[in-house]
């Protein structure tokens, strides 16, 4: 199949092993983020794909074609990939315009220019080409960068974190740019992120990494987000609120209300875990538990709150409200807060995913490939 | 679209197996670092198999004089150097004073003198018949020796003096920079915790400097212990002075090896004494960025001996050699330039040029190669490789003179066996030995300054390059070798002027009648004939000013405040 295929990949920096028996897919034309935090090993697995790093076990497949394995090694120059890194390892020495003829080799001169002008006009940096990359801001380097990437044609495209070098006010607009022009080059992406809210915007598909390199998680931003697998996943997030009880009649009581339990049996304790804005105030009193406001905190559209109950069972904790901005507590008394089963989720208690996931072994090429179909399925 | 058309322009990406450190990088790099390596190594497996009668002749006879003469030498100089270099460093780091600007790089002039040339100078102006004797005689009305009492200098106390003049630079570029990186706020609260400036220098500033001043001290006498032409021309017999002579007066070199291989644990204490300095040093850096410094403004008697303490140092090491070699070049200006000088300077540049030539290629791919794939084993060997430059050249000499003379008798009888051609001596007392010691002394420069400069482009550039269809070759050429170009040429300028100036190495391997402008002052000066070499000595100076004017340079940059470091200064 065409786009990138890797199984069975472990890999170890002396006695550190970073990856354990990981797989991955990055289907023909589609953007894939890899998101986990740092140390998970998912630079290593770009690198792996890259060919940047000797594979030590395992297999990667670019279209269909082998290039490397335990007994097997194509250098990078000869995989014809696309890679962009944090840094953007612009040249220093070479104009604009010579950094984006550079990786096209063996084209006769007139041409690469005409290659390289097409590359740079669609991001933006068509008037820049005489520049050299000190002269250029942030934005403009990691434009170029993406343009020298992209200029060969490569059969795969790697991005190592590449926008965390910009500052907040400018990433939202990089980073719509950036995914227009993938898409228009319709070129099997996989990028690598730590950063959920970049992986939720870009991504055709996610895959949430762990220790190790496990995959906990693979699916569309939706699944993602609405329907975590393993409580790491559901705290990618942000702040959540967090209650410990156990299940009786496939329920779980929370102080705000009952939860639905899903698979997990009668009688286990669990977690349950609730976004701040899954829990609603009301002073409807029929659901919920009677709060007060500790504080609140305007973040602009939305605003943070700090609630404690003031009656209950036994925990009279503290929890974190995510209300609209135009929420005054002031105007409703007594204030009950209730929970919104699509937030909240259920874990059993030590972070154990909730399904019985296939074993690791499978977790790359047999899982992968069933969720592919699903995918297929459904478009 | 013009994608596709591109994408399968190319045919189908060839497979390489995983024997894939076979390649030219990683066997080249073994070869070149076991070529390199093999006098050092050499030296040491002399030095530990069983001697013969000579051993025990030389232990029961010389070894203790060396031994007490090279370490009183090496005290000497290190107490000098520290004296002198920590002093004026932290004058010219520290202290306001008239003409501070000027003494900051004049302080290092000094490293231009080759030793041998300021002993030279110093006892063509010291001796009895130099000047200033007869002029005291003149006053005194003296007329014999006898009356009067005047410091040899032809002594080990004179050797101490002469060294000391020329290698408290290194101790003084070392320890200014680590006064300068040295946070202000330490030594301001140390002012505030009520120590004077006196007693904030002892207790703050000069522990924090302490492992720099280590490291500079520790080069300082691997610069001693290489020394030969002073020790030759004072006659003190040091290590080095030794391995000369039982080489070529009583045509020994096992006994030559063996004596350089006690010589060698000195060295090697030295580079453990460095290596430790300079891990601590690492740790000492407490601020990473230059401030400028409030510096003491001095007054008074304080103002005059900062001056003085200046003057000194740059005036006998460099200011009045100087002098007397340019007024004796006038002199002897024709009679020397009838002596061959145009050819011994042809010599000296060809051959340093070459050297210089091949020790950066060699450093660029020995760098490259540990970058592409740094086995550790691989590592090692490059390290090991690059040890000459802590090694004297006399230990150099004979490990070079023997492994040659191994490698021209094996390849003799090889051809006498296999076609019946003789080949002799193929490379013993040729140019070629000449280069190659140099290429093993000097190697360490330019993969030093090849590999730091390296090491400043991230690998990610790399990456780049390799995925953008470039192989590890042309990655080299068109990204890391315009980058590094700079240091690349320092490194050669650097090599270069090492080999004009080295005199040890040169003297035991050069082919018979074949002189360097180095061999040539180092002869004439034996000979008592300073005057016509002067000119020959002059040269040399002028080159190693050279590299004296980069690192003055890069002094006028480090400067608190300059640079735009400071902006508003």
């Amino acid at each position: 199949m065409k786009g990138l295929h890797i199984y069975g990949v472990s890999h170890s920096y002396g006695d550190n092993q970073v990856l354990r028996n990981v797989g991955l897919l990055v289907p023909a034309g589609e953007l894939v983020c890899l998101l986990g935090p740092s140390g998970c090993g998912k630079s290593t697995l770009l690198r792996l794909a890259a060919g940047l790093e000797p594979l030590q076990q395992g297999s990667v497949i670019i279209n269909d074609v082998e290039v490397a394995n335990k007994d097997l090694f194509v250098p990078p120059e000869r995989r014809r990939i696309g890679l962009m890194f944090q840094d953007y390892a612009l040249f220093p020495h070479l104009k604009v315009i010579d950094n984006v003829t550079f990786g096209l080799v063996g084209m006769d001169k007139k041409q690469a220019h005409e290659r390289a002008m097409d590359m740079l006009d669609q991001v933006g940096m068509g008037h820049h080409i005489d520049k050299h990359p000190h002269m250029l801001s942030g934005g403009q380097q990691q434009r170029v960068a993406l343009a020298r990437a992209l200029a060969p044609g490569p059969e795969l495209l790697l991005l190592d974190e590449p926008f965390s070098g910009l500052d907040t006010s400018m990433r939202a607009r990089i980073r719509e740019q950036t995914l227009d022009v993938l898409k228009r080059a319709g070129v099997a992406t996989l990028m690598v992120t730590h950063d959920p809210e970049e992986a939720m915007f870009m991504a055709d598909r996610i895959k949430v990494m762990g220790e190790q390199g496990r995959i906990l998680q693979a699916g569309r931003p939706h699944e993602i987000f609405y329907h975590p697998k393993h409580e790491f996943v559901a705290r990618l997030f942000g702040i959540m609120n967090s209650v410990d009880g156990v299940v009786i009649d496939g329920h779980v009581t929370t102080p705000f209300g009952s939860v639905s339990a899903g698979a997990i049996n009668d009688g286990d304790e669990v977690t349950v875990l609730v976004r701040p804005e899954g829990i609603h105030l009301t002073d409807d009193q029929t659901p919920g538990v009677s709060v007060e406001v500790q504080s609140m905190h305007l973040l602009g559209h939305d605003s943070l709150m700090r609630v404690r109950m003031t009656e209950g069972p036994g925990n009279a904790g503290e929890f974190h409200v995510r209300v609209h901005n135009e929420f005054d507590p002031a105007l409703i008394y007594p204030i009950h807060a209730h929970i919104d089963p699509e937030y909240a989720f259920v874990f059993p208690l030590g972070g154990g995913p909730i399904f019985d996931e296939p074993d690791v072994l499978d977790d790359g090429a047999a899982g992968e490939n069933l969720s592919i179909n699903q995918d297929t399925a459904a478009e | 679209m013009n994608t596709v058309a591109l994408s399968s322009a190319t045919a189908p990406a060839p497979v390489r197996t995983r024997l894939s450190w076979l390649n030219v990088w990683t066997i080249g790099a073994l070869i070149v670092g076991a070529i390199v390596a093999l006098p050092i190594i050499t030296v040491i497996v002399i030095a530990f198999t069983p001697g013969d009668d000579i051993w025990s002749h030389l232990a029961s006879t010389v070894l203790p004089v060396y031994i007490s003469t090279t370490l009183t030498l090496m005290i000497g100089v290190g107490v000098g150097t520290i004296v002198i270099g920590v002093g004026t460093a932290w004058l010219a780091a520290m202290c306001r004073f008239p003409g501070k600007r000027l003494f900051e790089w004049a302080l290092l002039l000094p490293l231009a003198m080759p030793a041998y040339v300021i002993a030279y100078v110093y006892t063509d102006i010291l001796d009895y018949a130099g000047p200033v004797q007869t002029v005291l005689r003149e006053i005194f009305g003296w007329t014999t020796r006898h009356e009067y009492w005047f410091p040899e200098i032809r002594s080990t106390g004179g050797a101490v003096a002469m060294m000391t003049l020329v290698l408290y630079p290194y101790v003084y570029i070392l320890s200014r920079a680590a006064f300068l990186e040295q946070s202000v706020g330490v030594l301001e609260a140390s002012r505030i915790l009520g120590r004077g400036p006196w007693r904030s220098f002892f207790s703050v500033a000069l522990p924090l400097a302490r492992p720099a001043i280590v490291v500079g001290v520790s080069l300082a006498l691997m610069e001693t212990l290489n020394d030969f032409g002073t020790v030759d021309f004072f006659a003190v017999s040091t290590f080095t002075l030794g391995i000369y002579d039982v080489w070529l007066n009583m045509n020994n070199v096992a006994g030559a090896a063996q004596l350089a291989g006690v010589l060698l644990v000195f060295v090697i204490s030295l580079i453990v004494i460095e290596r430790l300095g300079r891990r601590r040093q690492k740790f000492h850096n407490v601020g990473g960025t230059y401030k400028a410094l409030p510096g003491y403004t001095l007054t008074g008697w304080r103002r005059v001996f900062a001056i003085v303490a200046c003057v000194l140092p740059v005036g006998m090491g460099f200011v009045l050699p100087a002098l007397v070699l340019i007024s004796n070049s006038i002199t002897y200006f024709d009679a020397a330039l009838d002596s061959k000088f145009y050819q011994y300077a042809l010599n000296s540049v060809l051959l340093s040029s070459l050297a210089a030539l091949l020790a950066v290629l060699v450093g660029i791919f020995l760098a490259y190669a540990l970058r592409l794939k740094g086995g550790r084993f691989l590592k090692i060997l490059v390290r090991f490789s690059s040890l000459g430059y802590a090694v004297p050249g006399s230990v150099l000499a004979v490990g070079v003179l023997v492994s040659l003379g191994k490698f021209d008798n094996s390849l003799d009888a090889f051809m006498r066996h296999s076609f019946g051609l003789s080949t002799g001596l193929l490379l013993s007392g040729t140019v070629a030995a000449v280069t190659f010691g140099y290429l093993v002394r000097f190697l360490a420069l330019s993969f030093g300054s090849v590999e730091a400069a390296l090491e400043k482009i991230t690998p990610n550039m790399d990456g780049a390059a390799r995925s953008l269809g470039h192989g590890p070759w042309r990655t080299l050429g068109r990204v890391h070798l315009p980058l590094i170009r700079a240091s690349v040429l320092t490194a050669a300028i650097l090599v270069f002027v090492d080999c004009m100036k080295e005199l040890p190495l040169t003297v035991i391997l050069r082919p018979f009648n074949f002189h360097t402008l180095a061999t040539f002052v180092h002869q004439y000066a034996s000979d008592e004939q300073f005057g016509e070499a002067s000119l020959a000595a002059l040269a040399i100076v002028g080159f190693g000013i050279i590299p004296v004017i980069a690192l003055s340079f890069a002094i006028t940059r480090s400067r608190p405040g300059s640079n735009g470091q400071e902006g508003t200064q």
